[in-house]
């Protein structure tokens, strides 16, 4: 008798948190959401073809700055190179579809799933973020919109600024979410923490 | 502390930076002798004063960047991208 594989399930990094809230002195400073998964793929220009990339999809090529398009967001990761995320509800035709747009002048390699989005909000985020982020976070500094590749606790992050309140999204490679959690938590916990789960 | 000036991201921490070494070595041409890719590969001058080097930007761009730093005041005279031609100061640093 041929050995049946076992059924594979899928899961997120951080998939098997229960949702908590944690208050410190001040109350809760700091809310951390993991964000459902999305449709990603990294975009990369063929030599000399970054102008032609960028007018075809209508991006910003330059970098520090996310755009904001119909069905994703863009971020630019180095020259020539964006990474993709979309909005929309059916993952499996993204790729293809911006690959169809570029064609010629650019190629894609499909990254979903290969890093998960954690959004940092509430009174005390842009405090925590100081503390492990070496970057200039201060509103006088930057605003809505700022995108940027660094690291946090030595974890390679991509920071999104997607409000002023303010509100970040931080895009972390999926074998460094479960440690890199782990201590956002822990850095936390002295500005009073609420979890919630959007992942699935 | 270093701060490095990435032509992509701008000024970023060193801690983002990883050191890879002379910036000035040239590969030899594929016939030349074994003495001289010995040379190429492991013999590296170790000046004090004006040194250009590569820093690859693992945690930004990861793009390697060439860099012009004094070896004892540390200071970063240029920085630029791989193909760029960077001046090297004649004298030693400002301060
Ligand atoms: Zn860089």
């Amino acid at each position: 008798m041929v050995e049946r594989a076992p059924d594979f399930v899928a899961v997120t990094p951080l998939g098997d948190f229960e949702p908590f809230t944690r208050g410190a002195g001040d109350g809760v400073g700091v809310n951390l959401s993991v964000q459902p998964a999305r449709a990603m793929v990294q975009l990369f220009a063929r030599n000399g073809k970054a102008d032609d990339v960028a007018k075809n999809l209508k991006l910003e090529a330059r970098p520090g700055q996310a755009t904001i398009c119909k069905n994703f967001v863009t971020f630019p990761l180095s020259s020539g190179q964006w990474l993709l995320v979309s909005n929309a509800d059916d993952p499996e035709k993204f790729a293809p579809a911006i690959e169809k747009k570029i064609s010629g002048i650019g190629y894609i390699s499909e990254q979903s799933d290969a890093r998960i989005c954690i959004r940092v909000s509430g009174l005390k985020a842009r405090d925590l973020m100081s503390r492990g982020c070496r970057l200039d976070l201060h509103e006088s500094v930057i605003s809505k919109g700022f995108c940027a590749q660094t690291q946090m606790a030595q974890v390679g992050v991509l920071i999104h600024q997607v409000d002023d309140a303010p509100i970040y999204d931080l895009y972390v490679y999926a074998g460094f979410a479960k440690p890199f959690w782990q201590w956002l938590i822990d850095i936390s916990s002295q500005f009073g923490i609420s979890a919630e789960n959007k992942g699935e | 502390m270093h701060q490095i000036d990435c032509p992509w991201c701008g000024v970023r921490d060193e801690t983002e930076f990883q050191y890879q070494g002379d910036a000035t070595v040239i590969r030899p041409a594929p016939d030349a002798s074994e003495e001289t890719f010995f040379k190429y590969v492991y013999v590296r001058d170790n000046p004090k004063g004006w040194h250009t080097e590569w820093w690859h930007h693992l945690g930004g761009c990861r793009q390697w960047v060439k860099v012009v730093r004094h070896t004892v005041s540390h200071e970063i005279h240029a920085t630029g991208r791989a193909q760029d031609k960077l001046p090297v100061p004649d004298e030693g640093p400002k301060s």
